[in-house]
């Protein structure tokens, strides 16, 4: 019967095309190992060595199981003297360049647990245990995944979960079961809100924040800037634009031209970029992130040298090298060290890392792209969370982070400080500093602002 | 009376026909078939932990589409791989609807079923000139397009962050949007798992219902004859147009209501669920499971279930990338072994038993076994 005939053809292409799927994937694996770091939604926070704060201070209860849960389980997951957390992250397919930030999470778990455990705050040493799952990015298997880790492999908490919508398609089921979700690997402002979702607290800064530190610098120093902009059709390039247009009203600055990029359907944004050029801007934001970043970069024409900014998604060294020389001049902000830069490498929290990371298998590649930083990041905030809080149980360390005062933890900046309140302000990281590509290397050009308690108000 | 002199071998029972005492033998094991999955996928989620529940009926939906997929391609001869895009414009026809005007959850299913169906027959329109391999083309562009389409209107499909499915609710003293929740009444005493599975089971069992009647009528013979021969069954009367396009939207709704299941179940929608991977992975159902069978794409679904929930978790770490290369080598090994998919295998065992059987009774049974 033809059908038949037809239909074992069908059968034979499809399997190919999952061959090809597979084939794909490991393309993109290579690719990830010499573009470390020029991708959305990861940037570098660290490692830990700064012990402050005083452990003994009960956190305020933002949280409260009795009131906030139905089902409450305070310490599933410990087990033995192991605190068993999970992580899901796309191992295969198309965005398997984000797996960077597992391995550099996974190397914290290794170093800490090779270095004795932790100590945490209610006196006890505790070894930890990473449980790391796969959804692909793709936002429908995320919650069978991350179910599997909570009911079947009972982990106390996620730590650093990858992607926005990856992460929104399990908020409301980790706020039923009350688990613990922490430093997720996204800048979203939807984390701001954790009055309706107190289970779920950000690792990076907000996009909101991040371009506000630049737009501030902007002020002063291009009062009457004529500003391009060129947005990555999501959340995050979203938070860049409704932002942009908030903190320009009512100044002399003025948006000219702005365009959008799906990176799911164009290729390259040269043409954007074309076509922003002849906007008469003097100021290039560039809003997206991975591949196309350093490409729109080189896309700008010699004629056209308005001041460009990248996002931290793009500072890292690798994006860098991929701009072929337009990088220098660049501005960005930052709120951790970057493992890429040679003043940051002298940094002793750098030099641990590059240490106790070498000794769990990181390779120089890893160590210095900044992706696989920003895992080691957060896997040092739940560290700190475990030394600060007085009792180790779901609802405290959640309560303990809510109400952190001055920490300063992993690859921060030496002076940033992470305050929270789960209220008003449940970021993390809201202390940046402005700086300059010159010569290879990031200088600072504006100083440290801390932002602290105003990351919510940044967001369009 | 010609068949006067064989009483004896009759004896009781008026002497049917060979055929007829077939099809009794072969009812009873099919409704033996039936009866032992039934009370399988019924007792179910008492046996299974919350957990596995939810896996399963995670299965449910693929399996809906499937059967749309296999009515199409199956009965009908005409090659999509873009249901995907369909199964995700049921997604967001459904959470559109409880989003913005809180319908019900039995009246959002019926809706998206509805605009499927409308865009399946928007479809099927080209498909009555275009056949076969170009054919598959037009609809791969459907697949690759509609995840644009999706990111193109942003603001009301949230673009890649995607759309949460929600009804309001008080918590900790303010309105949130909570993810929708199936409640099971007071009355069922089942959890609220359990209670989504059999929601699930019985739209799966009237779908299924469904396409098997309509395969075993008159439309349905149209439908096989127009694959069979196409000009044939235009000379025996069947309008070709007419049943074409019926089935590409009939084919087109399934997918739309495994897509809103699929809405229910998540509890979210997002542009990146409804690649041309999904597509392919309907196709490979129907191919495992076994087209042209109703029971087919079910035994597909829940073989790419097993092996995605199953299977692919207890892979030793380094294998787990190599996932879909390990599924597509499954299926060109069964490909070779077994063409006609799960169900054919079975097919041609039943038939093996049958035709032995047959045989048998006509040995044991001459007088009956020789006429016809």
């Amino acid at each position: 019967m033809t059908s038949t005939r037809k239909l074992r053809l069908g059968a034979v292409a499809a399997a190919l095309a999952l061959l090809m799927t597979a084939c794909g994937r490991d393309d993109e694996t290579a690719d990830s190992s010499s573009s470390d770091n020029e991708t959305a939604e990861t940037v570098a926070p660290g490692d830990t060595t700064d012990t402050g704060g005083d452990e003994e201070a009960a956190p305020a209860a933002f949280i409260t199981p009795e009131d906030d849960c139905d089902a409450y389980d305070a310490t599933k997951g410990i087990e033995g003297g192991t605190i068993k957390i999970g992580t899901v992250r796309p191992e295969s397919g198309p965005y398997s360049i984000y797996d960077n930030v597992t391995k550099g999470l996974d190397a914290y778990v290794k170093a800490v647990n090779a270095d004795g455990g932790v100590k945490a705050g209610d006196g006890t040493t505790y070894q930890l245990e990473l449980v790391k799952a796969d959804d692909a990015y793709d936002p429908a298997r995320t919650p069978g995944e991350v179910q599997r880790l909570v009911e079947q492999e009972g982990i106390f908490a996620m730590v650093g979960q990858i992607g926005t919508s990856n992460n929104l398609a399990v908020r409301q089921y980790m706020n039923d079961a009350c688990v613990p979700s922490i430093g997720l690997a996204t800048g979203s402002t939807e984390w701001g809100n954790a009055n309706e979702f107190p289970w779920f607290i950000g690792g990076l800064p907000s996009y909101a924040t991040e371009l506000h530190a630049y737009l501030e610098y902007l002020k002063t120093e291009m009062p009457a800037a004529k500003i391009a902009l060129l947005y990555q059709d999501d959340d995050f390039g979203k938070a860049y634009q409704a932002t942009l247009k908030k903190d320009i009203e009512g100044t002399d600055m003025e948006l000219v031209d702005e365009q959008s990029f799906n990176p799911l359907t164009e290729t390259s944004p040269e043409s954007k970029v074309a076509q922003l050029s002849g906007s008469g801007a003097d100021v290039f934001i560039v809003g997206i992130g991975g591949a196309p970043c350093p490409a729109a970069l080189r896309a700008m024409p010699g004629t056209w040298t308005p001041a460009t900014y990248v996002s931290i998604t793009c500072s890292g060294k690798t994006a860098m090298s991929l701009a072929v020389g337009k990088d220098e001049g660049l501005y960005s902000v930052q709120a951790t060290l970057d493992p890429g830069t040679p003043a940051d490498q002298q940094n002793p929290k750098i030099q641990d890392f590059f240490t106790r990371g070498a000794a769990q298998g990181l390779t120089e590649s890893d160590l210095q792209g900044g992706i696989t930083a920003a895992g080691w990041g957060f896997g040092s905030l739940f560290v700190r969370a475990l030394e600060l809080t007085p009792v180790v149980d779901r609802a405290t360390i959640m309560n303990t982070l809510y109400s952190m005062d001055g920490e300063n933890y992993g690859l921060m900046l030496d002076e940033a400080q992470s305050t929270t309140d789960g209220d008003t302000d449940p970021w993390v990281l809201e202390d940046l500093r402005v700086v300059r590509r010159t010569a290879g290397s990031w200088e600072e050009v504006k100083p440290l602002i801390s932002y602290d308690g105003q990351s919510n108000d940044f967001a369009g | 009376m010609s068949t006067a002199s064989e009483p004896i071998a009759g004896t009781s029972a008026p002497l049917a026909p060979q055929p007829p005492v077939a099809k009794a033998g072969r009812n009873w094991l099919s409704i033996g078939t039936f009866g032992v999955f039934a009370i399988i996928l019924i007792v179910l989620p008492q046996v299974l932990n919350a957990f596995w529940t939810g896996r399963v009926t995670g299965w449910i939906p693929i399996a809906i589409a499937a059967l749309g997929l296999n009515l199409l391609t199956g009965y009908n001869g005409q090659i999509s791989v873009g249901h995907g895009a369909l199964y995700g414009l049921g997604a967001y026809a459904t959470a559109l609807v409880i989003n913005e005007w809180a319908w019900s959850f039995p009246l959002a299913i019926v809706f998206s079923a509805i605009v499927c169906f409308g865009a399946g027959v928007l479809i099927g329109l080209p498909a009555l000139r275009i056949k076969g391999l170009y054919l598959a083309l037009v609809t791969l562009a459907v697949a690759t397009l509609f995840p644009q389409v999706l990111e193109q209107f942003s603001d009301t499909t949230g673009g890649s962050t995607g759309l949460g499915v929600t009804s309001p609710e008080l918590y900790r003293g303010r309105i949130r949007d909570r993810s929708i929740k199936f409640e099971a009444p007071e009355w069922t005493g089942l959890a609220s798992d359990q209670w989504r599975y059999y929601f699930f089971l019985v739209v799966a069992a009237i779908c299924f219902l469904l396409v098997r009647n309509i395969v075993n009528s008159r439309a349905g013979r149209s439908i096989i004859a127009i694959r069979d021969n196409e000009t044939a069954a235009e000379v025996s009367g069947v309008n070709v147009a007419r049943a074409k396009v019926f089935t590409f939207g009939l084919s087109s709704a399934l997918a739309g209501v495994g897509g809103s299941l699929l809405a229910l179940y998540l509890a979210r929608v997002s542009s990146g669920s409804f690649t041309l991977t999904t597509s392919l992975y309907f196709l490979v159902a129907v191919v495992i499971g076994g087209a042209q069978s109703i029971a087919g794409p079910a035994i597909g679904a829940v073989f790419i279930g097993v092996f995605n929930d199953v299977i692919t978790p207890d892979l030793p770490e380094a294998w787990k990338p190599a996932s879909p290369l390990i599924l597509g080598a499954l299926l060109i090994i069964l490909m070779l072994v077994a063409p006609g998919g799960v169900a054919g295998l079975i097919r041609q065992f039943t038939g093996r038993m049958r035709t032995r059987k047959l045989v048998n009774s006509a040995i044991n049974n001459p007088s009956s076994g020789g006429t016809t």
